[in-house]
């Protein structure tokens, strides 16, 4: 199973945590694993067969230069990521107050109210 | 969480590594995998270590969420600023202006080992600064 | 500097929105600074706009795929206006309802930056960036109070937004598979080629593209979060996402519906029709739930999904009369939408309460706001002499033109429904049978006569642009022409 396939596997996975499971951080779990099923996909678009990270050597000048994969795709998800981070902290500041005013960190009890 | 000092010992002994490390990291953004962001994350780690085998008053004591604060408000500020000069210097927004050193040594690529410290110095303030705050303050500031 | 410009009408607001947070004490001024400034360097760009022509700025001075181009052409410069404009009101009406901290001014400024942002770019990735941007600015504008259902409404708009932006980036995911490079005017170029080749892989990038972008823009069965974001917020953070953050969405669609996606003409002829079920489906929902309602914000967060289906009906039908009409409507719902919540705002500090049943009598303490009030929801319903008239009439002949009579029922259905829920309002504002008006004074601080004149004198001047529009609306429609015609060219200069 090539990563590809694998990470619409974890998409999968991710978009049934966040739907089914009724704990609020159960939630955010699902949501993080959604936020990491795109950046694998992304990453594993730019592979080649039998290439080699993308870090410049200073021999590299003389040598001929051999397959590297590709680095666009790998910087553009570290912005990803980043916001992924950004979305999760925010979410567990909201999770911490929901939780002093309601005392409960269920979501069939908390949309009760 | 009883006071466990081997925890205390071995912590103290390795926060100057991690932070060289991170460091380290920051640095050789241009060269090798890392840069600002994971440099950054690395930095803030070792202060989440330190503080949860010392304690979190006592890290903050040392370590104040004011000046983290303050340190990540105006380091962007300085990012901008270097995006002017950028214009000031005849191109566009974020250009090049540093000359490029042989590819492969640390001082080459222009500004970018310069941007990289600008991003791993906000990174490592806004994750301790998020961790302080979420279990210091329980979210109020 | 001219030829800066766009990067510049960016940076102003995120740079001024860095300093609040250093002089805390001169928040509002430095905010209306930096929109200001703004304003006034996007309109030393009018005359080229109106004139057809476009303007392209590299980041860095890297050209082509390997760089983000910022592209200002007519479509840009219509909703950067818009977004602008609607800014100032919201800053001035800030000011009447409480005295903000700096961090409520730093999140406004930061959400408005990266609208811009959103607008001028031209890169598929860096609108994913900004638009994450605006999100995340406004999850923290939702639930500024830290109490209360506020804090629940912002969670659950974390969570859609979130799987929301996640569709999106995985549709980006596939476009940037297929074709290798991420700037739009590019993936235009070639995209016939690679449909001839890839059909279904397209297909799949464009429903999930629509389905995250779907979500931020409530079409019918993804609109769960708005009810509740949007009343449970503060009355000004209500106006900016009715206004104009919701626009901000449908801009990203014509985007990527008529720059990249309707090359290939059967499949954007489909695309249409898919767009005009959802949006007549979107109207009469949010209509009947509307009439439903006893409390006042939610009632007008329904009124919003209502008008948001007469949007994507009119850009279902495709024609250059329906895509006027849409655009012409989008100015239009903002104006008088922005209008209705800082009334609602007025309403709810004066009389302390959100139900509808307490604002019996109204009208005979504060005449002038339920003035307006009326007038703004006679442009709702579609009542001529208020500009909401004249966009829903272009789309109806719109609709006729096309060959589809149905729907011209079907906005009609929506807007005698429209009609009965605002009008149950207006009836209770003037109903003077009863003399228990609720006169409890609200809690908080005495209000200087200089602040009430902030939170009146906005609904008063959207009020008088909206009769304006309304009985010369040539105005509103030669500002939209350039961005008409380049989408009917689909963004080929």
């Amino acid at each position: 199973m090539t990563p590809i396939h694998f990470s619409i596997l974890l998409f999968f996975i991710g978009l049934y945590g966040v739907v089914n499971k009724n704990n609020l951080i159960k939630k955010i779990i699902g949501l993080t694993i959604l936020n990491g099923s795109t950046v694998l996909f992304f990453i594993s678009i730019g592979y080649f067969e039998n290439g080699i990270a993308p870090i410049f050597q200073k021999d590299m000048l003389k040598n001929p230069v051999p397959v590297m994969v590709n680095p666009v795709p790998q910087a553009l998800m570290l912005t990803a990521i980043v916001i992924g981070v950004s979305v999760t902290a925010l979410a567990l500041a909201l999770i911490v107050k929901i939780y002093e005013e309601y005392k409960n960190l269920d979501i069939q009890q908390l949309s009760k109210e | 969480m009883k006071n466990s000092s081997i925890i205390k010992t071995i912590s103290q002994k390795l926060f100057p590594f991690i932070m060289l490390f991170g460091v380290y990291l920051i640095l050789h953004g241009h060269l090798s995998p890392g840069g600002g962001f994971q440099g950054g994350v690395v930095l803030g780690t070792a202060v989440i270590l330190l503080s949860l085998s010392y304690g979190i008053e006592e890290t903050e004591r040392k370590i104040k969420i004011k000046y983290l604060s303050i340190l990540e408000e105006s380091v962007i500020l300085f990012f901008i600023f270097l995006g002017f000069l950028g214009i000031l210097t005849g191109g566009f927004f974020l250009k090049n202006f540093l000359p490029l050193g042989q590819a492969g040594g640390i001082l080459s690529g222009g500004f970018l080992p310069l941007l990289n410290l600008i991003i791993g110095m906000k990174v490592a303030a806004g994750i301790s600064g998020i961790f302080f705050i979420l279990f210091k303050y329980r979210g109020e500031i | 500097m001219k030829n800066h410009l766009p990067i510049l009408i960016i940076i102003f607001p995120l740079v001024i929105a860095f300093l609040i947070l250093f002089l805390k004490k001169y928040s509002v001024q430095l905010s209306l600074t930096g929109i200001f400034a703004s304003l006034f360097l996007l309109l030393r760009l009018t005359s080229e706009i109106l004139n057809g022509n476009t303007i392209a700025y590299h980041l860095g001075g890297w050209e082509g795929p390997m760089g983000i181009t910022l592209v200002i052409d007519g479509l840009s410069f219509y909703f950067s206006f818009l977004v602008l404009c609607a800014g100032i009101y919201i800053i001035f009406y800030s000011l009447y309802e409480e005295k903000y901290s700096s961090s409520y001014y730093f999140f406004l400024l930061l959400s408005i930056s990266s609208m811009l942002g959103v607008i001028f770019t031209g890169d598929i990735f860096n609108m994913y960036i900004f638009y994450e941007l605006l999100t995340i600015s406004t999850y923290l504008l939702i639930a500024y109070l830290k109490k209360g259902k506020s804090l629940k409404a912002s969670f659950n708009y974390l969570i859609m937004g979130g799987v929301g932006l996640s569709f999106f980036l995985l549709g980006v995911g596939f476009l940037y598979a297929l074709f290798g490079f991420l700037d739009i005017a590019l993936i235009a170029e070639n995209f016939l080629d690679i449909y001839l080749v890839h059909r279904e892989m397209l297909m799949v990038s464009f429903a999930l593209m629509v389905i995250g972008i779907g979500i931020k823009v409530a079409l019918f069965p993804l609109h769960g979060w708005l009810p509740d974001a949007h009343s449970l917020a503060p009355s000004s953070v209500s106006a900016l996402l009715s206004g104009i953050t919701v626009k901000i969405g449908i801009y990203c669609l014509i985007r990527i519906l008529y720059g990249i996606f309707s090359l290939e003409k059967y499949f954007f002829r489909r695309t249409g029709q898919i767009f005009l079920i959802l949006g007549s489906v979107t109207l009469l929902f949010g209509a009947t739930m509307a009439l439903a309602q006893i409390d006042l914000k939610r009632l007008l967060a329904f009124s919003t999904i209502n008008q948001i289906g007469i949007i994507m009906i009119g850009f279902g039908i495709g024609t250059k009369a329906g895509i006027t009409g849409a655009l012409f409507h989008i100015l239009n719902h903002a104006i008088l939408k922005i209008s209705l919540f800082f009334c609602a705002g007025i309403i709810i500090k004066k009389t302390g309460s959100r139900l509808l049943q307490d604002l019996k009598g109204f009208g005979r303490r504060e005449p002038f706001i339920v003035l307006s009030f009326t007038i703004a929801s006679m442009g709702m319903i579609g009542i001529p002499s208020v500009n909401g008239f004249i966009s829903k009439f272009i789309i109806c002949s719109a609709a006729i033109e096309a060959g589809f009579p149905l729907i011209v029922v079907i906005i009609l259905i929506a807007s005698v429904i429209t009609a009965a829920y605002y009008f149950k309002i207006i009836v209770l504002f003037f109903d003077s049978s009863e003399t228990s008006v609720k006169i409890t004074k609200p809690s908080g601080k005495e209000m200087t006569s200089l602040r009430i004149i902030f939170g009146y004198w906005p609904v008063y001047a959207l009020t008088g642009v909206s009769v304006f529009l309304g009985i010369f609306p040539t105005f509103g429609i030669n500002l939209l022409e350039p961005a008409v015609k380049l989408i009917l060219s689909n963004f080929v200069p």
